[in-house]
């Protein structure tokens, strides 16, 4: 009896097709759920000066940055949250994190429920191609993030 | 014209422009755009003579309306020039939205809108 006759061929290799299909929404899921071990050092560090040792969480942030950025010198950025801005829990800042620029922590956006809504949108520099982070801290301590790689063609910072 | 340029730009440091719809109802929440003009400076470039150029970046903007403050912006030369900046305010009572940037130099630049009812 063959080996490997053209059915069998057939099977195993759609088995294997349908392995790599089931394979990539599993990747792609685990991204954003990256695990904060998975965190480059440089960035752990200012994470921790940041907010010590504090969880932080997913959803609740959308972060808004090109695929691509042209110029490096000029990015725009967008931040929203679904999160209330109520006087008993609202959003108190959003921080900006860039892994691969000379300052990772680019800004932080101090709120309060005055503004009546979490959204934020300016234009920052970037080096190079890096994870953009945005940082969503609620007046309770509560941490939640969102992060997109953006590919920079023109250098930014100098 | 490099030196024109160079005297343009330090003569527009620190103008300001906040913009705010024209119609705002009591109780919206309204889009506030601010740019200021400023070179933000990192201090990792160089002039084309090869002289290194000072960091001159804005790091506090302080956002208040009718004296109270609502947002607080802590930034770094990793802003771009002639910084930009787009935040919601809940338009509850008509008083004055004030804006003031301030940079590593000293240098403290201020401007303000009216909030106004009505059309």
């Amino acid at each position: 009896m063959p080996r490997c006759t053209r059915r069998s061929f057939l099977a195993s290799a759609g088995l294997a097709l349908w392995a790599l299909v089931l394979r990539r929404p599993a990747a792609l899921a685990a991204r954003p759920a990256e695990a904060r071990r998975d965190i480059p050092w440089k960035v752990q560090q200012v994470l921790k000066q940041l907010f010590g040792d504090r969880p932080i969480g997913e959803g609740h942030v959308q972060l808004d940055v090109p695929t691509v950025a042209a110029d490096g010198r000029v990015v725009p950025v967008m931040i929203e949250s679904d999160l209330p801005m109520t006087p008993e829990r609202y959003v108190k800042a959003i921080h900006l994190l860039v892994d691969n620029n000379p300052d990772i922590h680019l800004a932080e956006f101090r709120l309060t429920p005055a503004v009546g809504q979490a959204f934020l949108s300016t234009r920052i520099k970037m080096r190079m191609t890096s994870p953009v982070r945005a940082i969503v801290e609620t007046s309770d301590g509560a941490l939640s993030w969102a992060a997109a790689e953006v590919r920079v063609t023109v250098n930014g910072c100098g | 014209m490099r030196a024109r340029r160079a005297r343009r730009a330090r003569l527009e440091i620190g103008a300001a422009r906040i913009v705010v719809p024209g119609t705002i109802r009591p109780g919206d929440v309204i889009d506030v755009r601010a740019l200021i003009e400023h070179p933000m400076h990192t201090g990792l470039f160089r002039d084309p003579d090869g002289n290194p150029i000072p960091a001159h970046f804005i790091t506090d903007v302080r956002v208040t309306y009718g004296g109270e403050e609502v947002a607080r912006f802590v930034w770094t030369s990793g802003i771009s020039r002639d910084p930009f900046v787009e935040f919601p305010l809940r338009a509850d009572r008509e008083a004055e939205l004030k804006i003031v940037w301030q940079d590593n130099r000293g240098g403290v630049f201020e401007r303000s809108a009216d909030i106004r009812f009505g059309p």
